[in-house]
């Protein structure tokens, strides 16, 4: 099964574009790929929501992981484009307004 | 739609290899309840569910289901999930029986209502999704351990849950 996401670097920061179904199932993959953005120290991280069609607890899990570990080394994280299903799940959360979807 | 009789049955083995099937499903029977079509009708197996009521069903189901599996079954798998959904015109009852170890829901921490860095949760927000989703939602203890799920159709997905211990 192939991960639902995709990581470019650059220098201007890292972009991490997630799609399709982020569940219990494929977050470990991602948590994976978090560890190796976070070893990087990142100043700047895009997450690109667009395309993510479902999310469960453990993929806000892998979100929150990120976006910790990028504010405890001073980097910003940046989340666009959630919507239906995700962005439901992160108003729930009362998450929206952290990650300014 | 006219209420249904008999409830549609899944059981499958405790596992999170299952998830896949056993959420398709649910989200199938959700759709008989909202009558939403699927985004992309060419697709059959398309994850996305836009409709508020398939998309709380679903939102719920699939949190419950991990819990099962992670909880109940400690991902070893050795016992079965039984699942038994029944739509009606108005509501989605959805039925679940594990015999695994039972999970103590009152030992869930509330998620903080003010959420700032520090705060941010990394675990724990399943129970609060699902139940916050949901009309009704209870928790029998086992064994075997038997969950039931409630969503009734409205134009607010996102209904004020409550949670009781049956």
């Amino acid at each position: 099964m192939a991960n639902p996401f995709d990581v470019q670097r650059s220098d201007g920061g890292t972009s991490l574009a997630i799609r399709g179904s982020l569940n219990i199932n494929t977050a470990p993959a991602l948590a994976e790929e978090i560890d190796k953005i976070l070893a990087t120290k990142p100043k700047q991280v895009t997450v690109e929501l667009g395309e993510l069609d479902l999310i469960d607890s453990s993929g806000v899990a892998a979100l929150v992981k990120l976006y910790k570990g990028v504010r405890h080394s001073g980097g910003n994280v940046t989340m666009n484009g959630a919507r239906d299903q995700p962005l439901a799940i992160f108003k729930l959360l009362r998450m929206d307004k952290v990650f300014n979807l | 739609m006219a209420a249904s009789a008999a409830p549609i049955r899944l059981s499958v083995p405790g596992t999170l290899r299952y998830r896949g099937i056993a959420v398709r499903l649910v989200a199938e029977a959700a759709r008989l309840v909202s009558g939403s079509a699927r985004h992309d009708p060419k697709d059959p197996f398309a994850n996305d569910v836009r409709d508020p009521f398939d998309m709380a069903v679903v939102s719920a189901f699939a949190e419950i289901f991990n819990n099962v599996a992670i909880h109940a079954y400690q991902r070893k798998g050795d016992g079965t999930i039984e699942i038994a959904i029944t739509p009606t015109e108005r509501e989605l009852l959805i039925e679940m029986t594990d015999h695994g170890t039972t999970f103590d829901i009152d030992g869930v921490a509330p998620i903080p209502s003010d959420l700032d860095d520090a705060s941010l949760p990394e675990g724990g927000m399943g129970i609060h999704i699902a139940k916050t989703m949901l009309d009704e939602m209870t928790y029998q203890p086992g064994p075997p351990n038997q969950w039931r799920l409630r969503k009734v159709l409205q134009t607010d997905a996102v209904s004020n849950g409550r949670i009781d211990r049956g």
